[in-house]
């Protein structure tokens, strides 16, 4: 039986697009979606993994609308073996997620390891890895720096807020939220890509999945532009005068100082 | 009263920035107006800025060698002037015109032996030695990744190249423009940024001056279009003008990708500008090991026109608004992957997007109008940047020359190169011509 690790993996509006709020709760998305970055440290670390443990199988999952693929087919260029797509309409929260993700991959396979990004650029909620170790009820360790495997436990460390690390050791089956700090991705080169286009995907539709009535869930009921575009604010005058409106401004109207 | 002045430029980009310069030199008393906050911030703020001297008619191979000298002598052109935020930099990796199917590269050649340009024909072991991370393989006719051909294992190769060892690309071409607007300075010439033409008021057929958008006017005999994409809306602005122009101008939108150097490889520092029309691209070396990627805008690609306003607002979605575009990132990084198979594409598109802008046959129009007084020096087409110091010199001796009588099109002036021993007849940029059917019709002019 091959080492099986899955990698979960988002499809992400690109933070450089120009976001357009339709009727409330939905965007525009005529615009250029990405694989979640932090996703690309988790496949990266995954294909590193398999390297190492030899007999081993990276499987890419992503719960999502048909376009989703796409991040899918990033993932394999990226070196994941084979990828599952469950189809979705609107994109459910991160309860029906983690349930969702629980129940395709277990469908799948008996997971050794499993790999996410640390959190989703799109919805930031950084609950869906929790969720999914509680619905498999194996430990996770979120926001991952390092990571190592000396037979069936996992050490690793994680960045807590406060600019410390926590080391957790836990044992296999868990779940890992790659962090920025874990790895720096490898891109794929033309022939990756091209690899990647024969990998087999596993199309699945969310509502053939049993995942049951979860006790509580998310509603979205707006969206709202973080902030508007900035302005630049030109102080004229000799440089002392300005340097002095400079710093009544920071400490009275930005209040940053 | 209005305040007067001798000339009136709308724009201060790359190519508007040089006219006011030789004007003011001859003694224009001259007003650039701009609705950016400082000088180059219009669409040469994206520009590639590569420097090469390989068109497809002699004349433009000879315009583009004049400006090559330009380049290499920027500190002479600006007249010793100072810049507080220091001079542009002519960076001179030599430039490589892939020979393919793609680019009639024999027309470039004999225009190269015409005009005299220095160059070298390289055999693809050559091209190989000198750019070691090059594939040199056939991939002729240029396809998107969408479609399953793309992905097809080339059995042809290319034939070689031709090499010019004096061009590059100019380091930051927003400077290379604010050098020119403190040049222009040094000779009394003012500029009034942030504000926005939106009249240009004329009587019995002579230009009589500029109205904007605050409602303050500003007079000349002479006014200037040199706006950009936005040049068909000036020249709408200007009675009988438009209409007047047998070649029309209007904004195409145009991604320029970044993506990192293989791995172990110094592109910044050992790497060539290269024309690979082969695939529809060209490429140049970007600080931070990066290759920026152009395209050549091949047939297969869509061509989106924006209104330049909706664009710059950001306004339209993937494919038609001021970012990066999933598809045109994969089209454009794929394309030179063929090229380079060792290049690393990554998730996230990195570059800029801007609009040129495009005339009818991709050759500018330098000329007069129907209008007394009014002229233009636009449709760069994605190509002008290279040209901009030769276009401010011959543009302010025609200004002066019609100003003083000439009929320039019945009797169309001929401008003496600086550098090169050669002369222009500048009715080659006619706003009157018929479509020149020599051009490439693609950003190779
Ligand atoms: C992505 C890209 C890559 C390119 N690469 C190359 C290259 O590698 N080599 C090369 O030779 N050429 C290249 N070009 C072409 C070259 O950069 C352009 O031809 C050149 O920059 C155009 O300069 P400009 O001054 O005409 O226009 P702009 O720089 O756009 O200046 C026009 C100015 O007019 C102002 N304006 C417009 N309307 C009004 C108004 N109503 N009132 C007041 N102000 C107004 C704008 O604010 C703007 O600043 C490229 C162009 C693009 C877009």
């Amino acid at each position: 039986m091959p080492f099986k690790i899955y990698v979960c993996v988002k499809h992400v509006p690109d933070s450089a697009a120009n976001i357009t709020i339709l009727d409330k709760t939905r965007i525009e998305e005529k615009i250029t979606f990405i694989i979640n970055p932090f996703d690309e440290n988790a496949i990266e670390e995954a294909v590193q993994l398999r390297s190492k443990v030899g007999d081993a199988e990276v499987v890419a999952v992503t719960i999502g609308k048909p376009a989703a693929v796409e991040t899918l087919r990033s993932a394999m260029a990226m070196g994941a073996d084979r990828g599952i797509h469950v189809v979705t309409g609107d994109p459910p929260d991160s309860i029906a997620t983690a349930r969702a993700l629980k129940a395709a991959i277990l469908a799948d396979g008996a997971p050794d390891i499993i790999f996410t990004g640390k959190g989703s650029i799109d919805s930031e909620g950084f609950q869906t890895m929790f969720r999914l170790g509680a619905a498999l009820g194996v430990p996770a360790a979120n926001n991952v720096a390092s990571f190592r495997l000396e037979g069936r436990t996992a050490t690793v460390e994680s960045e807590l807020e406060a600019g410390g690390r926590a080391v957790i050791r836990m044992p296999l089956p868990c779940v890992i939220g790659a962090g920025k700090a874990l790895n720096k991705p490898r891109y794929p080169i033309l022939p990756d890509i091209m690899k990647a286009r024969k990998k087999p995907i596993r199309t699945v539709p969310m509502e053939s999945l049993d995942i049951g009535t979860p006790p509580a869930s998310v509603q979205l009921i707006e969206l709202r532009p973080f902030s508007d575009r900035r302005q630049a604010k030109l102080i004229p005058g000799p440089v002392e005068k300005a340097v002095e409106e400079l710093v009544r401004l920071l400490r009275e109207e930005a209040k940053v100082i | 009263m209005n305040k007067k002045y001798d000339a009136i430029i709308i724009g201060a980009g790359v190519i508007g920035c040089p006219i006011a310069y030789e004007l003011a030199k001859m003694g224009y008393k001259t007003l650039n107006v701009d609705k950016n906050s400082d000088a180059g911030l219009g669409s040469t703020a994206a520009t590639c800025a590569i420097i090469r001297a390989h068109y497809s008619t002699e004349d433009g191979v000879a315009m583009a060698y004049e400006g090559m000298k330009y380049w290499k002598d920027w500190e002479n052109y600006l007249g010793g002037v100072k810049d507080e935020k220091g001079l542009a930099k002519f960076m001179n990796t030599g430039s490589i015109l892939l020979k393919s199917k793609g680019h009639d590269w024999r027309k470039v050649k004999k225009n190269y032996d015409a005009v005299g340009v220095q160059y070298e024909d390289w055999s693809v072991e050559r091209v190989v030695k000198a750019a070691p991370v090059y594939d040199l393989h056939e991939h002729w006719p240029v396809r998107r990744p969408e479609d399953s051909e793309f992905w097809n294992e080339s059995t042809g190769m290319l034939e070689g190249a031709l090499y010019c060892p004096e061009g590059g690309y100019v380091n930051d071409p927003v400077l290379s423009t604010h050098n020119m607007m403190r040049a222009t300075q040094a000779h009394g010439g003012e500029f009034l940024f942030n504000v926005e033409v939106v009249a240009v008021r004329s009587e019995a057929n002579q230009v009589k001056g500029i109205t904007l958008k605050d409602g303050s006017q500003f007079d000349a005999p002479v006014v200037v279009n040199v706006a950009g994409p936005h040049s068909f809306k000036i020249n709408q602005m200007a009675k009988g003008v438009w209409e007047g122009c047998n070649i029309k101008t209007k904004a195409l939108r145009h991604e320029v990708m970044h993506c990192p150097s293989p791995e172990g490889y110094n592109y910044y520092g050992d790497g060539y500008h290269t024309s690979d029309a082969d695939l529809g691209i060209y490429y140049r070396p970007e600080v931070g090991n990066m290759f920026l990627i152009g395209s050549e805008d091949p047939k297969c690609d869509p061509k989106v026109y924006p209104d330049p306003d909706d664009f710059y607002a950001g306004k339209g979605g993937a494919g038609e608004d001021n970012q990066l575009s999933e598809a045109q990132w994969k089209a454009q990084c794929y394309r030179l992957g063929r090229r380079v198979p060792t290049l690393r594409v990554p998730n996230q598109p990195r570059g800029v997007v801007d609009l040129y802008d495009c005339s009818d046959d991709w050759i500018p129009i330098y000329d007069k109008s129907d209008m007394k007084g009014f002229y233009m020096a636009i449709g760069t087409s994605g190509n002008q940047y290279k040209n901009a110091p030769v276009v401010g010199a011959m543009m302010a001796e025609l200004i002066d020359a019609c100003q003083k009588g000439l009929d320039h099109d019945a009797n169309p002036f001929q401008y003496k190169l600086k550098y090169l021993p050669r002369s222009f007849n500048v009715g080659f940029f006619s706003r009157k011509r018929e479509i020149n059917t020599n051009s490439s019709f693609s950003v190779n002019g």
